[in-house]
């Protein structure tokens, strides 16, 4: 059967690609960028994720027969560090975008043509 | 010397980028002094990993923490990476000098820390043995590759590198959700035993996932249509820049690619998916060639010439052939030396003049002779011609194609390399045949580099048995994928959870 947790996380996905895809403002479409990044993390937990059993930290009574996977959980930690250092330096960018063109609106954005 | 020193290939890089504030201190010039000496010192370690790995004949492989694979991470150096490694720190090393000698804006210490981290992603995707380390990499090389095309703060430069982070960002969600099909089939993030595995996967969720992989991939390779960006920033980015992304930044997407397509050939329905990126290649190519033909501006025309030839090595790369795939490698090599010599050419003339769109470039035989020269060698080996590196990769891989059965693919390459011809001579002309001017003192060490690339193009093109030996030899790195499997070490998998 196929878990609840990924039509969940896809969801996610796919409201985030329609943020990006369709919304006008900048900040909007970071925004959605955050979501599909959340999307894809829950995504990657729950492809490790075992039913009944905890999470994967050494402590009294809990040995690898009764933790997830670990794996995935590690590299999700490094998704979101690197998800947020994208969004850090894409909101910079947005912050000069304001103060060059004193607007958000990517239609309005555009002097680059060829 | 023992091949583990062959981890300072990422090692350097790195701690070098710490080190930067404190040089900061000294000065504008010794920081990017600092940038020269850090490249070279990495060239000198990529070409004894090139010196070692082709005369014994054996790849290098470097374990993290000496821990086998699967467990730990390992660097794979065979032939394929051991020629990028050396191309991608040679190519740095190029721009490490053009960045002393010509204008880059202050403060220089942020874009010394940022291209030698650029210069580290690039190595390490090249290099790496692990899909989630390539991951890393990867977005190592595109935030350091967004912050560099912002590094001019003006609206164009941040217009550009929002774009490209974007397209970026859905690129590398993309290969995320793919990496996530392929460990949840098959439990492993080791490239050889993915391959190892990969025929007992379900072919549905190997062709969704190879897709997704391709995609994400495929906003670093320049493919249409994620390719967007690519011109933009291009076009607002510094010049020494625009030679990195062209030269190397691309080949990394395209080799990181590529690597995954091959391992996992055992996959059921792989010839959908080859058949997918011949379809986005050969599209790339002919919306690329048309968009430069109208174009102003050379560095602009430059990178969609530099988009329509990437194009064509993912065409080669996707035949599926052996035939293609060393075609593919040869074409990356050549691609890689004429691009950064005609990226380096205009950006040169464009710190000089002022500019670079075509009228800047008239009278330029008279004004910048040696520039001008080594420009027209490279324009001319860019379309193509007989006795220049480009014509001998172009034609092995139109025959690649031919015997693939791609017949419409090569007529259409073949059609869109016509219109490169009629763009490139119109440059070819505007130098030599239009315009006056005074001449214009040119460095002694900016003409070296540029007469070394000039000369590398017509060596090549007169005597290409070497380089295609080297190609044939990295393309079997490649298409060899048996010989991958057995290359790496791999722990036996015994016990729990195996």
């Amino acid at each position: 059967m196929i878990s609840v947790y990924y039509f969940g996380a896809i969801s996610l996905v796919l409201i985030g690609l329609y943020a990006v895809l369709v919304k006008k403002n900048v900040l909007k479409i970071l925004i959605g960028l955050s979501i599909m990044e959340s999307g894809v993390n829950l995504l990657l937990v729950s492809v490790g994720y075992i039913a009944g059993r905890s999470a994967p930290i050494l402590s009294e009574g809990v040995g690898p027969n009764n933790a997830v996977d670990p794996i995935p959980q590690a590299l999700v930690l490094t998704a979101i560090v690197i998800g947020v250092a994208t969004t850090a330096l894409a909101l910079s960018a947005a912050i000069i975008l304001y103060e060059k063109y004193g607007t958000l609106n990517i239609e309005e954005i555009r002097r680059l043509r060829g | 010397m023992n091949g583990q020193y062959a981890s300072l290939l990422i090692a350097l890089p790195l701690i070098s980028a710490f080190f930067v504030p404190l040089i900061k201190g000294a000065g504008e010039k010794a920081v990017k002094g600092y940038l020269v000496l850090i490249t070279t010192l990495q060239t000198a370690v990529a070409a004894w990993v090139f010196q070692t790995v082709y005369t014994t004949g054996k790849p290098i492989i470097v374990m993290a923490g000496a821990w086998k694979p699967p467990v730990g991470i390992d660097l794979y150096l065979g032939h394929f990476a051991a020629l990028f490694v050396l191309i991608v720190a040679a190519v740095s090393f190029m721009t490490a000098v053009f960045s002393y000698v010509a204008d880059i804006k202050p403060p220089a210490d942020k874009y010394v820390m940022l291209s030698l981290l650029l210069m580290l992603g690039a190595t390490g995707m090249i290099a790496t043995g692990d899909i989630f380390n390539l991951f890393v990499f990867m977005e190592i090389t595109s935030i350091t590759a967004y912050a560099l095309t912002a590094y001019n703060k003006t609206g164009e430069a941040a217009e550009a590198s929002l774009k490209y982070m974007i397209l970026g960002g859905i690129g590398s969600s993309f290969f995320l959700i793919g990496l996530t099909l392929i460990y949840g089939s098959l439990g492993t993030l080791n490239m050889a035993q993915i391959a190892q595995l990969a025929g007992s996967m379900n072919p549905t969720v190997a062709q969704v996932g190879l897709s997704l992989i391709i995609f994400g991939l495929a906003v670093e390779a320049e493919l249409f249509p994620l390719n967007a960006w690519a011109p933009d920033a291009y076009q607002a980015a510094p010049y020494a820049v625009a030679v990195m992304f062209s030269a190397f930044v691309v080949k990394a997407g395209l080799y990181a690619m590529v690597r995954l397509l091959y391992l996992m050939q055992t996959v059921k329905s792989w010839h959908s998916v080859l058949s997918l990126l011949i379809a986005m290649a050969v599209l790339t190519v002919v919306v690329a060639e048309f968009a430069a033909l109208r174009q102003r501006d050379v560095k602009r025309m430059i990178a969609y010439s530099s988009i329509s030839q990437v194009g064509l090595i993912a065409f080669a790369l996707a035949l599926g052939t052996r035939a293609g795939v060393d075609a593919g490698v040869f074409h990356m090599i050549n691609h890689a030396i004429v691009k950064a010599l005609l990226f380096l050419g205009v950006g040169y003339v464009g710190v000089k003049l002022g500019g670079t769109s075509i009228e800047d470039f008239r009278g330029l035989g008279r004004r910048m002779p040696l520039t001008a020269f080594t420009l027209t060698i490279g324009s001319l080996a860019a379309v193509g011609i007989p006795l220049f590196n480009i014509f001998w990769s172009k034609i092995r891989i139109l025959v690649a194609g031919i015997e693939a059965g791609y017949t419409w693919g090569v007529a259409l390459i073949l059609g869109a390399s016509v219109v490169e011809a009629v763009y490139y001579i119109r440059f070819i002309h505007a130098m030599w045949f239009t315009g006056e001017g005074e001449r214009i003192g040119e460095g002694i060490s900016m003409s070296l580099i540029l007469l070394f690339l000039a000369a590398l193009v017509i060596v090549i093109g007169v005597y290409p048995q070497y380089a295609w030996s080297l190609a044939q030899k990295a393309g079997n790195d490649i298409f060899n994928v048996g010989q991958y499997i057995k290359n790496v070490p791999l722990m036996p998998l015994t016990g729990v959870g195996a």
